[in-house]
């Protein structure tokens, strides 16, 4: 056979058979996958409301307790979780999906805000591409912690709800420890955060009613 | 989707973030070639041009091409091939139209395709999803990044060299390994730049 | 066509005498960016063996059909391959390491010790010695880096594998867990085994 032909031909079937192996394994997977992400989302989820979740609670539990303790709904184009009291009444805790540019790429974050929309309870991130053991810090609990309790309402004077500074000693409750090391991803995430805060708060006060 | 300034994320790309000295991207020709500054400058200068063009072409790619056709799990195999054809393409202009040129360049432009830092660009880019312009700065941003710290080396290696102090055991990957680690540190002190308040 | 070296020398080789690490500084890249936790790490050259085993492998059997003109573009087809089924497969059962790792899997492709063996031994050899040369290398490989992480992660943050083994008190280095970390820890092993080696062979 001709040379040349049969290069074409043996690249061509090799391609072929590699591809179609590739998809395969992908085809497979696929499901596994996207119940994985779904997974994770409600975990965030369920953290940041406070529920607690069983250690060893498997991907099916999981499902059950999302689906039983929290309601989803649309509301001016932004998605909100809602978890009831033990009564099943009236709604406790909201979370909404707060997202904005980080340093080095977008940062998805959830927040959990109390009844009134007056304080946060917690807060997630659960999808950001900032430099492990510098801004990936945002993660960690203690980072995490200093946000809940901060009150839903903007420094008169600045006009922010909180920022992010060196430790310090002695600080005002609404200076939260930024990362050190991380300077871009703190300013990132102060900017971004105190935008969608107050797109939230006026969201929260609008349903206020209901 | 982001809306990082394409500026803010070029320079970010060549100090703070350095896709050498911070990704560890593109060791292997970085410690095999900078022996001496001239080689050091000639494959630096060829993987800016090389970074900067597959980075938009396989955005091109990414977004026109695989996610319409839901292809987008075979990127891998579709980036890398586009780079290789890519070399293969400027190495071919650039020996018929540029002899002058080639005769800089010729020989490093076959090692490009194996540098991941050409890949890891495209691949960062996706993951962080940024946009053609944005992957463009970035791109150009990490290729003169990598080309600041080959050449910095290439000259550091070529004074220590003529020093003659180095012990036995350090010379070649050591020593560089070592250098390497420091201008990393001094890279770092970038990130400072911009204080907090 | 000359006869393949004998397994124990294969491995030999692989792991200590041509250790691509130590020796000859090859295909750090992709790899050295995450071993600042043993974990990752862990991931990262269970991908790599596996890859590196199976593009051996495959490239041996194919070694009698393969035109020359075109091997190189075969070869780098099957890497890539082998490296998206693991990408999937640890998408799929090990969702958080996957997201740690980030691109870094991907840029299992460009790893030259992949290629340089699939090139310098895999395409002249059977395809057992080939698997085997695969392997012994992938673990000289992994083994150099997994030393690397243990005392990244042990200085950087004070645990292994994630539990705490320093004492309370214990001030966790950041520069360890930082680039110039990696460059420092890699650049003094190469300087300890080199000056080892050296006065071996006096």
């Amino acid at each position: 056979m001709n040379k040349r032909v049969f290069s074409v031909l043996y690249m061509f079937m090799i391609t072929l058979f590699f591809t179609s192996l590739v998809t395969g394994v992908r085809a497979v997977n696929e499901e596994r996958i996207q119940t994985n992400q779904k997974v994770k989302l409600q975990k965030v989820i369920l953290s940041v409301l406070n529920i607690p979740v069983e250690p060893d609670a498997s991907s099916d539990d999981l499902l059950r307790l999302f689906e039983s303790s929290v309601k989803k709904k649309e509301m001016n184009g932004r998605t909100m979780y809602t978890v009831y009291d033990p009564s099943g009444k009236t709604p406790a805790r909201y979370a909404v999906i707060v997202n904005g540019p980080g340093f080095w790429g977008p940062i998805y974050g959830m927040v959990a805000l109390d009844v009134d929309g007056a304080k946060i309870t917690g807060i997630e991130f659960y999808r950001h591409q900032e430099t492990p053991g510098l801004g990936a810090r945002i993660t960690e609990q203690w980072f995490k912690d200093q946000f809940t309790g901060l009150p839903l309402s903007q420094d008169p004077d600045k006009k922010t709800f909180f920022s992010l500074t060196p430790p310090a000693p002695e600080k005002s409750p609404r200076e939260l420890d930024a990362i050190t090391g991380a300077t871009q991803t703190s300013r990132a995430v102060e900017a971004f955060l105190n935008k969608e805060l107050e797109s939230i708060k006026g969201f929260q006060g609008s349903n206020e009613e209901k | 989707m982001t809306n990082i300034d394409p500026a803010t994320l070029f320079f970010a790309a060549i100090f703070t973030n350095n896709i050498l000295l911070t990704n560890f991207l593109g060791l292997c020709p970085y410690l095999s070639i900078s022996r001496n500054l001239r080689s050091a400058f000639g494959l630096g200068a060829a993987v800016v041009f090389v970074m900067t063009f597959t980075a938009a072409l396989n955005h091109l790619m990414y977004y026109q091409v695989l996610i319409p056709l839901k292809l987008d799990h075979l990127q891998y195999i579709i980036f890398i091939i586009i780079i290789a054809a890519f070399v293969q393409l400027v190495e071919m202009t650039v020996e018929r139209y540029f002899p002058a040129l080639y005769y800089i360049l010729g020989i490093f432009l076959p090692l490009i395709t194996v540098n991941c830092a050409i890949l890891g660009a495209s691949l960062f880019m996706v993951i962080r999803e940024y946009t053609l312009i944005q992957s463009m700065a970035y791109g150009a941003g990490s290729g003169i990044g990598w080309m600041m710290a080959i050449t910095a080396v290439g000259a550091i290696r070529e004074k220590i060299q003529k020093s003659g102090m180095v012990p036995k055991g350090l010379e070649g990957p050591g020593i560089t390994l070592l250098i390497t680690g420091i201008l990393s540190l001094a890279f770092m002190a970038f990130s400072g730049m911009i204080q907090i308040q | 066509m000359q006869k393949p070296p004998p397994a124990n020398e294969i491995i030999k080789q692989g792991l200590w005498l041509e250790n691509p690490v130590l020796k000859h500084t090859l295909g750090i890249c992709s790899t050295l960016a995450v071993t600042n936790l043993l974990v990752n790490t862990l991931v990262m050259n269970i991908g790599l063996i596996f890859t590196l085993t199976l593009s051996c492998a495959t490239v041996s059997i194919l070694r009698n059909v393969t035109p020359m003109r075109i091997r190189m573009m075969v070869q780098t087809l099957i890497i890539s391959s082998y490296v998206i089924i693991f990408d999937i497969v640890i998408k799929a059962y090990i969702p958080d390491i996957s997201e740690a790792l980030g691109p870094y899997v991907g840029l299992i492709i460009t790893n030259c010790i992949i290629m340089g063996r699939c090139e310098a031994f895999a395409r002249n050899n059977p395809p057992w010695p080939a698997f085997l040369d695969g392997l012994a290398v992938g673990a000289g490989f992994s083994l150099v880096l997994f030393a690397i992480a243990v005392v990244r992660e042990l200085l950087g943050f004070g645990t292994l594998f994630g539990f705490m083994v320093m004492p309370e008190g214990f001030t966790p280095w950041t520069i360890m867990i930082m680039a110039p970390g990696a460059f420092f820890m890699l650049g003094i092993y190469v300087w300890i085994v080199r000056s080892f080696t050296m006065q071996f062979n006096k």
